[in-house]
């Protein structure tokens, strides 16, 4: 099992959480000082709590995939690390008020993602052989 | 952003210290003072966003303009990097109407007043719809009195002073309003507000939403006035009168309904009966002005109305009563009120109707008419009336001191003091034959802060009325006179500066036994 994997998967974890919630806290800011229409302020929250589950799950599976050194869980965790991507996408472009604030969370996400996939792959690789 | 200028509001002409008008030269820019548009930018909320920054290079000779288009960036982190949503900076424009969406467009703003559905009023899902164990329902204070067609209708002003028949009337609300309709002779049996049957047609539901116990309106009286105005009571209100035409004259019209409620503790109507004040109108009268009263008593109650508990309440009337062997009666019906003349658009004290107006606690009032003497007109005859006109009919002796004063309690009443001056500035040795009328009642009410500091309560403590009389031969200098009658209520506060109160000192409670000096003593 990778160490270095499961540490990141932790901070992933602690920062997703933070992520969360100063996400939520920026949509009901912009709830209330800018014209946020219910068809568009619905789907941002969706998303939102989409993504929390999300990431949950795939943070279970990646851990103990890790752990037992099962090639399964990790894949599996590696797919839904590209739905996460994707939904981190939404929040840094696509959504209908993005702030800098946003922004800046957003990228620190995505390159999480990104060492995170690569330790995947590469412990993925070492438990097939 | 370059080409926005507010200031730029002459066409093809320069605007003065406009720096952003393309209109002007560099020969009209040297003989401006200062920009009075120095920076165009879009919304600030944004991220980063173009600037166009005009300013006067004065120390150049001739000064100059400076445009500069820069970027003008937010350093909030929570500025607005992307706004995905077109509309959201900017005013949503309404929609415009089309051939599709034009009925709609009319229904919904097309009256006087944006309108609602009437429909979606009897199922109100988010309204006060109260249910007990039993799943009975009852009314509560504000809810809309439903009929078994829809309410009970208050027609009242909106927007402008004309009617308008929407307007709900509430539980235990009680509400006056009075409103204009247009009318006319030839439409007088077809327009429906103005006649009896529009106000008592549908009976009112006994309990929210249950139809079935349902209250009839009865009819309890009806008031006839006449053209000139002359009101008269009918006897028998069991007729129902509709509009009718008659000599070129449309009677019966509907002038003013007044409704009473009667209501259980659990929030049933029991009773309900309405009064009606029916007119005439003729063929020039264009419109009416109707007005509409709702009052609501418990049932088995008798409600004294109390002018302050225990301290007067300023704005209510002021009680006041007599004192016939023993036991001053508190009167609270309006004759026994202490009232004063209330002045009328006709301003003639002989033809005046009458009129006189409570006195309400705290309100200094002032009122008057004009009296006309000619050389003929009888003293005596003339004193009387007016004296009668200024007191009128029934002036108490006796004024409540607490707006509770019950009539048992003989010491909470204060005597009314009367006073009579005379406006005569003549020589005191000669003796005063001529009569006097009188032309002015003052009355003034004394009253003080009584009890605690924090929550003072008024308490009326003395009251004086001064007839101030005047000589007639005095006021007929010429052949005719019109002499001011005026009469007026001040209200005095005589409260002494507040003192705080302290307990009283603890005294030492030292006493030596008896036998202290025993040997000796």
């Amino acid at each position: 099992s990778s160490v270095s994997l499961q540490i990141l998967f932790y901070v992933n974890g602690i920062y997703y959480i933070f992520y969360f919630f100063a996400t939520l806290a920026m949509i009901v800011y912009k709830s209330q000082v800018f014209s946020y229409p219910d068809s568009f302020l619905a789907p941002d929250l969706a998303l939102l709590l989409i993504m929390a589950i999300l990431e949950a799950l795939r943070l279970y599976l990646g851990s103990k995939g890790n752990l037992t050194e099962e090639e399964a869980p990790l894949g599996l965790s590696l797919v839904l690390t590209v739905g996460s991507a994707l939904l981190c996408v939404y929040f840094l472009a696509w959504q209908t008020y993005v702030f800098k604030a946003d922004v800046i969370l957003s990228a620190v996400l995505l390159f999480t993602y990104g060492l995170v996939s690569v330790l995947e792959i590469a412990a993925i690789a070492a438990f097939v052989s | 952003v370059a080409q926005l200028c507010v200031c730029d509001l002459l066409v093809a002409q320069c605007d003065v210290n406009c720096c952003c008008d393309p209109d002007c030269s560099a020969a009209e820019f040297s003989l401006f003072t200062t920009c009075s548009v120095p920076i165009v930018t879009g919304d600030s909320r944004l991220c980063s966003q173009k600037a166009a920054i005009y300013s006067l290079d004065v120390e150049a000779n001739p000064p100059e303009r400076i445009f500069k288009l820069i970027d003008h960036i937010n350093p909030n982190v929570f500025c607005i990097h992307t706004a995905n949503y077109q509309q959201a900076l900017s005013f949503i424009s309404p929609e415009t109407p089309t051939s599709e969406n034009f009925d709609q467009l009319l229904k919904q703003f097309g009256s006087a007043t944006f309108s609602t559905d009437f429909d979606s009023w009897s199922v109100n899902p988010d309204s006060q719809i109260s249910s007990d164990a039993n799943g009975t329902y009852r009314y509560e204070y504000g809810v809309p009195i439903q009929t078994v067609d829809a309410f009970v209708r208050l027609p009242s002003p909106v927007v402008s002073s004309w009617c308008s028949d929407a307007n709900p009337a509430a539980f235990l609300v009680n509400q006056a309003t009075k409103c204009s309709r247009l009318v006319s002779v030839e439409k007088c049996s077809t327009i429906q507000a103005v006649s009896m049957l529009f106000y008592i047609n549908s009976s009112i539901l006994a309990k929210w939403h249950e139809f079935v116990f349902q209250v009839n309106i009865t009819v309890q009286s009806i008031v006839v006035q006449s053209l000139n105005g002359i009101r008269t009571l009918l006897a028998s209100s069991e007729v129902l009168r509709l509009p009718t035409v008659l000599d070129e004259l449309c009677i019966n019209i509907v002038l003013g309904v007044s409704y009473h409620i009667t209501y259980t503790e659990a929030g049933e109507i029991i009773e309900a009966a309405a009064s009606f004040v029916l007119g005439a109108i003729t063929k020039e009268t264009l419109s009416i002005q109707q007005s509409f009263e709702i009052s609501f008593t418990q049932v088995n109650t008798k409600p004294v109305p109390l002018s302050g508990n225990p301290g007067y309440v300023v704005g209510l009337p002021v009680r006041a009563g007599f004192r016939p062997q023993g036991y001053p009666l508190p009167n609270t019906d309006k004759y026994g009120q202490l009232t004063i003349l209330q002045s009328t658009s006709n301003q003639d004290c002989l033809a005046a109707a009458g009129a006189r107006t409570p006195v309400l606690f705290g309100y200094n009032m002032i009122s008057g008419c004009q009296l006309r003497i000619t050389a003929a007109s009888e003293c005596q005859v003339l004193a009387l009336t007016l004296l009668d006109l200024l007191k009128g009919q029934n002036f108490p002796e006796y004024v409540a001191s607490f707006g509770n004063s019950q009539a048992q309690d003989v010491l909470d009443w204060v005597p009314i003091t009367h006073l009579h001056t005379s406006e005569q500035v003549k020589i005191s040795n000669v003796f005063q034959s001529s009569c006097q009328i009188p032309v002015s009642l003052e009355i003034e009410v004394q009253w003080t802060k009584y009890g605690s500091l924090v929550n003072p309560q008024a308490r009326i403590v003395n009251v004086t009325a001064t007839v101030t009389t005047a000589a007639l031969n005095q006021l007929l200098s010429g052949r005719e006179r019109i002499v001011p009658i005026t009469s007026s209520v001040v209200f005095t506060d005589i409260s002494s500066p507040a003192e705080p109160g302290y307990k009283a000192r603890p005294t030492i409670n030292i006493k030596l036994p008896f036998d202290f000096f025993f040997p000796f003593v």
